[in-house]
């Protein structure tokens, strides 16, 4: 064994990083542009191997969201296989889905979002010296809490799935467990002690079932001055905190939104097709333009490569579409700007339109009418959106409100499994065929388009809900919606904006972000800001 | 318990040796009171993996500049000087765990904590060793075999 003396700061890992551009004109941003500042290849890697590759590959592209690449890429297989899954195996992926975002939620704002909101800025706020004891970093009593109570959910997620995260136990067919009665008795009390212990006592001050009896923003105003533990809970404070230092105010958005849906029914998803796949959901696909919703329809996702560091100019399918970096200096000369590619829907009226993709989208579509008695019917968020308007505050509450309704489903899909029955139905050989598969990861809209020839991957496209939300400019001009969050935001320092790391943190972008601003006059930097989790 | 954690991404060549040499160690056989984790890219959940062990050893990637394949034992002083601070999810290494995990576990954090780093030779996209990087992993996860089952014989540095 070889000894050396080595300094500990130069042992550093590559790692993606995300640079906001942002143009300020008296205080207010005037234009961004979000640049990708890495290639991610993962779909080249997986090009001739065998179809099931994408199990093993894709759950380790991210260390927070891998359980959501796993079920996405099991369902692109189960499509192109054609196989039967049967209920156990649907409730199980369903499980692991839902505690794996539950995980995500307390961890997110505690370990990143919270932390912006101790910022020296708002130390004239009556709210600030509470704020700072309880999400301070390291030293608030409920970031603590959080953190700790964060890795509660994915022990559900680990008894089923063997590991969290990057686990590889769901394959096209089932899931690859035999749950025993304690598994599933464990799993009821791990989750029972995170619904008390962080939800209750420290979110929500009030039981589930009563948060969510909340159907329109006057009854969460009234929720919120019901009870004293409601208006101190870390939601309520979160609430007042927010409306005192204007997070309600900014960062609306595109106003138009994604979502793939989550969640297929046991009884109604056992062949899973392409087609079939909207219909069987319980939290509904769809698409909402900000007057009406759309069904949810893959063949209109497009890719546009006009402004990123990709061959190509148009957009395309992902049946179609291919990932052929350039080097960005010769991008540089091409107008393009980032690695990222721009997603895009293809809307009736034939404009290809970039959509806002997480929790915000998730909790619109489900307030769609004409759900089924099964199908999530939720009007809340959408009430809140139609009375006071999308904004960072917004987008934060759709995501915690999102923790109740999925205990809730755990809790019952747990009560459903039949440890009697089958886990997995061989399927047989898969040697020509396409899929796709997609789920709600913790942040959005995520899924693979798998086309398979002579027993080997030909293609693979990944679409991933940070595309969708940090995605660059297409070749009409328009902005993608991290880019269109942040013009018209107001910044109390430019020195420090503050304000750009709450929209950022706000849709809980997989890349750490560093936002760089410039006087939109001079063009002479005023800041360069890393927004870190910590 | 001796927990060991191999942190890494299998699929940026390299930098997976902490998870191939943890698979390394399960083909191997460990003895009972040993606790393999695959850490992968988890960031704070590879603190959670430490458990109630009172020794932990990790193993990662490293990019120093030495040669390929040399496996760096962290010194103690090393250890125990990881300052809580600029700790990032997404940047998240060995040093970042050991700092969190004291904050988080306090007086059950391990006594006694080796790091071992591998120096990488390509971190690019894509699944397998390089050569020497994959001798190493074989060396150490003997090595490793043979200290927690008590038949190495720690020569103290002081």
């Amino acid at each position: 064994m070889a000894q050396q003396t080595i300094k500990v700061p130069s042992l550093g890992r590559v790692e993606g990083d995300l640079d906001v551009k942002v143009k300020i004109e008296d205080g207010v941003v005037v234009d961004a542009w979000t640049e990708a500042t890495m290639f991610r290849g993962f779909e080249k890697i997986l090009i001739g191997k065998d179809p099931q590759a994408g199990l093993i590959m894709t759950p380790r592209i991210c260390g927070i969201c891998g359980g959501s690449h796993l079920t996405k890429s099991a369902y692109a297989l189960d499509t192109a296989f054609h196989t039967e899954v049967p209920p156990n195996a649907t409730l199980i992926r369903n499980i692991a889905q839902a505690v794996e975002t539950l995980q995500s939620i307390p961890r997110w704002f505690y370990a990143l979002f919270a932390i912006g909101l101790t910022h020296k800025n708002y130390q004239s706020s009556s709210l600030y010296e509470e704020v700072t004891r309880r999400w301070a970093p390291f030293v608030g009593v409920n970031y603590e809490k959080g953190v700790i109570l964060s890795a509660k959910p994915v022990e559900i997620y680990a008894i089923f799935g063997g590991q969290w995260p990057h686990s590889s136990f769901m394959i096209p067919g089932g899931v690859m467990c035999a749950p025993t009665l304690s598994d599933v008795t464990r799993s009821i009390s791990i989750l029972g002690y995170f619904r008390k212990n962080w939800l209750e006592d420290v979110l929500l001050g009030c039981s589930m079932e009563r948060w969510l009896q909340n159907k329109t923003w006057s009854d969460v105003l009234e929720w919120l001055e019901e009870k004293e533990e409601h208006y101190e809970s870390d939601l309520g404070l979160f609430i007042r905190y927010s409306q005192e230092i204007g997070l309600d105010k900014y960062g609306a958005g595109p106003g138009k939104y994604l979502a793939a849906g989550s969640f297929p029914h046991p009884e109604k998803f056992m062949h899973p097709t392409i087609e079939s796949r909207n219909s069987a959901l319980i939290a509904r696909s769809g698409v909402y333009d900000g007057e009406n919703f759309y069904d949810f329809d893959q063949a209109r996702v497009r890719e546009d490569h006009t402004h990123s560091f990709y061959e190509g100019t148009g957009s395309y399918h992902p049946f179609e579409g291919f990932t052929n970096p350039l080097d960005p200096e010769e991008g540089l000369k091409q107008g393009k700007y980032t690695f990222a590619k721009a997603p895009r829907y293809l809307l009736d009226n034939g404009e290809e339109t970039p959509l806002e993709v997480g929790p915000l989208a998730r909790q619109l579509m489900v307030a769609r009418e004409g759900a089924e008695d099964w199908q999530d019917y939720d009007p809340l968020i959408y009430n809140i959106v139609k009375e006071i308007g999308p904004s960072v505050m917004v987008r934060v509450l759709a995501r915690f409100h999102e923790a109740p309704k999925y205990i809730r489903y755990v809790q019952n899909w747990l009560k459903q499994i039949d440890l009697n029955e089958k886990f997995y139905i061989k399927p047989g050989e898969l040697i020509e065929g396409r899929g796709f598969g997609a789920t709600e990861a913790a942040r959005g809209f995520l899924a693979d388009w798998i086309q398979v020839k002579d027993g080997k991957i030909e293609k693979y496209q990944i679409i991933t809900p940070t595309a969708w939300n940090i995605g660059p400019r297409d070749r009409f001009g328009q902005r993608g919606p991290i880019e269109t969050a942040l013009i018209g935001t107001p910044i109390k320092n430019p020195e420090d904006p503050i304000e750009l790391a709450h929209i950022a943190q706000g849709y809980d972008s997989c890349l750490v972000c560093t936002v760089h601003a410039y006087d939109a006059k001079t063009n002479k930097q005023l800041a360069k800001y890393r927004v870190t989790n910590f | 318990m001796i927990t060991i954690i191999g942190c890494g991404n299998l699929i940026r060549k390299d930098d997976g040796v902490g998870p191939i040499l943890i698979r390394k160690l399960w083909d191997l056989g460990v003895p009972s009171h040993v606790r393999l984790a695959d850490g992968g890219t988890a960031g704070m959940d590879v603190v959670f993996q430490i458990g109630k062990a009172e020794e932990l050893i990790i193993i990662d990637a490293c990019t120093t500049g030495a040669e390929p394949g040399t496996v760096f034992e962290i010194p103690g002083e090393e250890v125990e000087e990881t300052p809580l601070e600029n700790i990032n999810l997404h940047d998240f290494r060995w040093n970042h765990a050991i700092a969190m995990g004291k904050w988080l576990l306090k007086n059950d954090f391990p006594k006694k904590v080796t790091v071992y780093l591998i120096e990488a030779q390509d971190l690019s996209y894509g699944t397998g060793l390089s050569p020497a990087v994959d001798e190493s992993v074989n060396k150490l996860a003997k090595k490793i075999i043979r200290k927690v089952s008590g038949e190495e014989i720690e020569v103290s540095n002081n």
